[in-house]
Parts: structure tokens; C-alpha cells; sequence
């Protein structure tokens, strides 16, 4: 399955239409209106924090105790990855996923919390900080004068995710290489290459583990021509198989869910619509195109089942399971648009709430049937994002999900962290209150096996201290309120999605 | 006298022009920032838009690298609209490596070091005029 193809280097250099006549962009001379925007809500508005630029040379300090005890047997650090660089001379970025990646370690050791962010020394990262200005596309942005790509990772901003697998650290973008990181320094070793003819190839941000073998499953998207990439990785980083897979819509695909016999997509309506002057620009919501569901054999990847559902679109998957007959269940982060991408996430960085452009995300439990039927239940009016499992049950039958929560009044997103459980229906939550903006919260398991048994960790703004925070729960009885929560002497950038490292 | 004088420069004048039009050029370009210092550099020239999006090319060479710098004769051509695609067959197999998405992972290069976006440049943006003064191209890869 590694074989290169060369009618598809043809198709590249034939494939010039179109990138022609691209519009100029306003903001070369005078003030950035988007830049003068922020800094004006900025001074008015704390929340407006989680998007403000990380120091270059990033952070390093002790979190400081402000609730409860270390729980015992927590121990280890939590790695977490999202934009931290938004402008330059002036000039801001579009799209909330344009900024540069920043990594953030907290360190949790013998009842101290210690804290590093560091920016992920992209080849993007290291010519723009020499430049002084954005000098490359972003992928919702296209600063004055951006330069042509030679190729994705030239963009590469490395800022969505991360993971470990074996000794090393990646930390995941979507559109290109992983980039690869010393879990103890932090340090850019450059982007991973996993083999001969994969030099580049998408590598997306929410890989899945199966808690049996280790094997690591991720897959990579090329939209502009229908395409996805199947990645699939022994627990040791060696790569074991990657393939393509053609004819699957160019809906912008940023997760999937894993069963024991099946790779599942959900390809939203958000699809591309030819080349705009931007990456994000390429797509748009098209209300009357049903979602589909695609199911791959995870032993033959030819082999797949589809099924329609409503026009709508996600990020984030919480999990799925098999039946034996073949039906599939699953839940997600599953809205009726695609508003967040296309408007909420440009508002957020001239420092405005999203409002009614931002996320309105639902957890809703989608079956997709042996017989081709699929349907899909919403399972609580309240918003939801970044759902999470129990990692010990991915690909199997569970469930406990985890998420934040918001209601259509915070307006400047999710203060609670909840869990829903599958079977019963019941909720579990706790609301920080109006001046915590919480983050992903990751499930981090207990030594014993018992689905839930754990602890929920997750970091926060608290605007009014203007400081960062880290809190960690009883997994199962949130509702109590944090076990222990920590505050930085500092507030950094949101973070998007992070993982954990059990020392 | 000074219509016949007049006539005749005009005349100058417009054969000038037929000449410029019609004098076939030597096109030469030189290549920096090649590395690393092997393999071969493998250079087209298309003279439309048609050719430069999936036709034939009107000149190719294959130049044999031996440093940082390689200065390469692409042939006589009548003046006009040109645009160069070149990539540096580093492992001299032939053929333009690329990775599983097809997107090449040889070093690739285009006149006026035009640079596409998600794609290769385009007509537009890679093609020149050749004329006497513009007979001596450059590429920079970086």
C-alpha cells in the first residue's frame, strides 16, 4: 500500500487552475481592523486571555495549591496543545486554528504542580520569528504578502493536538507531518517521518488506541480530492501499514471513533467547494447534503458500509462499539451547522463572544444499523464539546462520556465539566461559575479496571484572576467538586486538546 | 527628403520590431540553492497556458548538478510567453519522487520562482517574457 503514484505527482503540477487573480488582502497598510478589534475588547474583557499571545521564549513556573490534596497515586504530567501566536507587526490572524502551536507541560510530582509552555519550533514558527511577520497561508488566514507552499507542512502550525507513543512526544496538526517533541524538554526534533513516500502526508489530531494491542489507528485528509489517508502504528512507533482511501467526500473530517472490527467517519456537510484564497475559505455548509457515515474493515480497508444521516457537522467523537451483527453506536459533538468553523472561531479573534455563531453542539448517540439505517438521538438540550472516555474502553462497549457544558446564555463558552452516562441517562456536573472558562477535561484511569474508576483533570481560565488554572475531580463524582485544583501565577492561550503521561 | 528620411525609420522601426518579434533567443538559466550536490536537475519550458497545465512542453533537459549553482542552455526560441517547471531527481531515478498524496518530495521549482498555494504556480504567475534582455533566466530553490 506504499506505493507512490505517479499520475497523482502528475495531476500536482498539472492541477495550476484556479490560484490565479487571488484577492488582495486589505490590512498591508494602515491599522488591521481585526487586530484593532482585539486589542480594544481585550482591555475590557478578561476572557479575551484565551486567545492572546504567548510570550516567544513561553512560560515556566509553580502552580500554586489554592484547593484540597494531590489525590494519591496521581502522578505524572499532562501535555496539552493549541494556538498560542495570533499576530505579528500589527497584523492578527483570521481563524482561532491559525495560530502557531504551543505546547504546555504540567508536571504532577510529589504534591507539586510545575508548569512549561513552549512553542513547537516549526519551520513556520522559526522563519516568521526571524522575519518578524507572517510570512506563510494559514488556514483560515492569508497574512499580507504570504508566500506560495512548496508543500502542507510549510504551513504546518502543529497546534491542535498531542500524543506519546513509545518515548516520544507529537504534537498533531491535521494537515500535514506530526511534529516531533523530547517529552521531558519540549524540544522541536522536526517532523516525524514514519517511512519511504510519507514525507508530509496528513497525519490528523485524534488518533485512537486500541486498549488491547497498543496499535495506534489514525487517518489523514486530503478534501480537495476525495480522499483519506489510513494510518495504522505499532505501540513502539513503527509504523505497521498506511494506504489511501479514495472516494470518500470532501467534507473536513477531524476525528473518527474505532471499534474492534471497524474505522468510522462521519463526513459532515461542511464540504469543499473548489479553491478559495484559503484553506477554510475552500469549504462551505451546504444545508441540503445529508452526513455520511463510512465504516472501513479494519483488516481490509477496500471494504467499507455507508449510511446517510442529517445535514450537520463535528469535531469530536466520544466513542463507538460493534455489535456482533455488525451495528454500530456511537456518540459525538454533533451540530445542525457548521458556524463555529465558518464564523465563531473568526470572532473569537477579534476578541467578541461567539454568540449565536459559536458552537451549538449536542451529545447525541448515532446508531448505524447492520441493515443500512442509521439513526441519531440527541441526548440532553445543553451544548457539549470535547467529549472523552475512559481509554481502557475505546472501541468498546461503555458508557460514561465526559465533556464541558454550556447553555445558550455563556455566550463566552463552557464553565461546567460533565458526565453522562449512556445506559442510565443520568448527569453528573460541576459549574466553576462565570468566571472559569473550562478546557478538554482527559480521564485519566486508576489501576483498577472498572470503567470510570479515575480521575477527570482539566485546565481553566479564571478571568477574574486572570490566571490559568488545573483541577482534578473524582471521576465519578464530579458534582462534589474538585479533589484539588491549582492556579499559575499567569493566564496562557486556550489549549485544544492535550494527553496524559502516568509517571 | 524629410518624408522620405522619416519613411525610412519608420520602416527601421517597424523591421526593428518584426526582428525582435521573429529572432529566435537563447534561453540559459542559472539554478541556485541546490542541495544536495547530486542527481540531476530536470527542466521544461511550456510557451502557453494550455501546455503549462497538462500539454507538452516546447524544451526539456535533464542537467547534471555538481554544486550549489548549475547554469543550463534550454534551447533557441522564437520570443514570447514562457513559464519553467524544474524538480532536482536527486536519487537520478528519472522520475519526480512524491509522497502517497502525490505531492513531491524532490525539490521542485518554477520560473520567477513563483510558488503555488495547493498546487503548483500558475501560468499567471510563472510565465515570463523572453526577449534578448530576458534571455538569462534564474530559480532559486529554497
Amino acid at each position: 500500500m506504499l506505493s507512490t503514484n505517479r499520475r497523482e505527482a502528475l495531476q500536482f503540477l498539472i492541477a495550476a487552475g484556479g490560484m490565479a487573480g487571488l484577492p488582495a488582502i486589505a490590512g498591508a497598510a494602515g491599522e488591521d481592523p481585526v487586530f484593532a478589534a482585539y486589542q480594544r475588547n481585550a482591555e475590557q474583557d478578561p476572557w479575551t486571555l484565551i486567545v492572546r499571545d504567548a510570550p516567544a521564549d513561553g512560560f515556566s513556573g509553580d502552580a500554586q495549591l489554592i484547593h484540597g490534596q494531590m489525590p494519591s497515586g496521581l502522578s505524572g504530567t499532562l501535555y496539552r496543545n493549541g494556538p498560542g501566536r495570533f499576530s505579528r507587526q500589527g497584523w492578527r490572524y483570521r481563524h482561532w486554528f491559525d495560530g502557531d502551536g504551543f505546547i504546555q507541560s504540567w508536571q504532577l510530582a510529589n504534591g507539586r504542580v510545575s508548569h512549561r509552555g513552549q512553542f513547537t519550533q516549526t519551520d513556520k514558527w522559526v522563519e516568521e520569528e526571524a522575519a518578524g511577520r507572517f510570512l506563510r497561508p494559514g488556514f483560515g488566514s492569508l497574512p499580507p504578502g504570504a508566500s506560495g507552499l512548496n508543500g502542507p507542512d510549510d504551513m504546518n502550525v502543529a497546534n491542535t493536538s498531542v500524543m506519546l507513543v513509545g518515548d516520544e512526544l507529537l504534537a498533531l496538526w491535521e494537515g500535514g507531518s506530526a511534529w516531533s517533541l523530547d517529552p521531558e524538554t519540549l524540544e522541536s526534533r522536526g517532523p516525524r517521518r514514519w517511512g519511504q513516500g510519507l514525507d508530509g502526508v496528513p497525519f490528523s489530531a485524534h488518533p485512537k488506541v486500541e486498549p488491547q494491542t497498543g496499535i495506534v489507528w489514525n487517518f489523514g485528509q486530503d478534501a480537495f480530492n476525495d480522499r483519506l489517508v489510513i494510518w495504522k502504528i505499532g505501540p513502539d512507533g513503527q509504523l505497521l501499514d498506511a494506504g489511501l482511501i479514495p472516494d470518500i467526500p470532501g467534507g473536513m473530517v477531524h476525528d473518527f471513533v474505532i471499534t474492534e472490527r471497524s474505522l468510522v467517519f462521519l463526513v459532515g456537510s461542511y464540504r469543499y467547494q473548489g479553491r478559495a484564497d484559503t484553506f477554510n475559505g475552500s469549504f462551505g455548509f451546504e444545508a441540503g447534503t445529508p452526513m455520511l457515515a463510512v465504516a472501513l474493515d479494519k483488516n481490509d480497508w477496500s471494504q467499507r458500509r455507508t449510511w446517510e444521516l442529517d445535514p450537520g457537522f463535528l469535531f469530536h467523537f466520544g466513542g463507538a462499539w460493534e455489535s456482533a451483527d455488525g451495528e454500530i453506536r456511537l456518540d459525538a459533538a454533533l451540530s445542525d451547522d457548521a458556524r463555529m468553523v465558518s464564523q465563531g472561531a473568526q470572532m473569537i479573534m477579534r476578541g467578541e463572544p461567539e454568540g449565536e455563531f459559536g458552537s451549538h453542539t449536542q451529545h447525541r448517540l448515532v446508531t448505524l444499523g447492520a441493515g443500512g439505517r442509521a439513526r441519531s438521538e440527541v441526548l440532553g438540550p445543553d451544548y457539549i464539546e470535547f467529549p472523552q472516555v475512559d481509554p481502557r474502553f475505546v472501541g468498546r462497549r461503555r458508557r460514561q462520556t465526559w465533556h464541558i457544558a454550556w447553555s445558550e446564555a455563556d455566550e463566552r463558552g463552557a464553565t461546567r465539566i460533565e458526565r453522562r452516562d449512556l445506559e442510565t441517562g443520568t448527569q453528573d456536573g460541576f459549574d466553576h461559575g462565570e468566571h472559569v472558562f473550562v478546557e478538554e477535561p482527559l480521564f485519566l484511569p486508576s489501576e483498577r479496571g472498572a470503567e470510570g474508576e479515575g480521575w477527570v483533570i482539566h485546565t481553566a481560565l479564571n478571568a477574574r484572576d486572570r490566571r490559568t488554572e488545573l483541577h482534578v475531580f473524582d471521576a465519578l463524582r464530579l458534582s462534589d467538586g474538585p479533589l484539588a485544583s491549582w492556579q499559575l501565577p499567569y493566564a496562557c492561550p486556550f489549549g485544544f486538546h492535550g494527553c496524559w503521561r502516568q509517571a | 527628403m524629410f518624408k522620405f528620411i522619416s519613411t525610412l525609420l519608420v520602416s527601421a522601426h517597424m523591421m526593428g520590431a518584426a526582428y525582435a518579434q521573429e529572432m529566435p533567443v537563447e534561453l540559459s538559466l542559472t539554478v541556485d540553492g541546490i542541495a544536495p550536490s547530486e542527481g540531476s536537475l530536470m527542466i521544461a519550458v511550456f510557451d502557453s497556458a494550455d501546455a503549462w497545465n497538462g500539454g507538452a512542453p516546447v524544451a526539456g533537459i535533464r542537467a547534471s548538478v555538481d554544486g550549489e549553482q548549475v547554469t543550463a542552455t534550454l534551447g533557441t526560441l522564437p520570443a514570447g510567453r514562457y513559464g519553467i517547471k524544474m524538480y532536482h531527481d536527486v536519487n537520478a531515478n528519472g522520475e519526480m519522487d512524491t509522497n502517497l498524496m502525490g505531492i513531491p518530495s524532490e525539490p521542485f521549482a518554477f520560473s520567477n520562482n513563483a510558488r503555488g498555494r495547493f498546487g503548483p504556480a500558475s501560468w499567471d504567475d510563472a510565465a515570463f517574457e523572453l526577449t534578448a534582455q530576458s534571455a538569462n533566466q534564474s530559480i532559486r530553490f529554497d
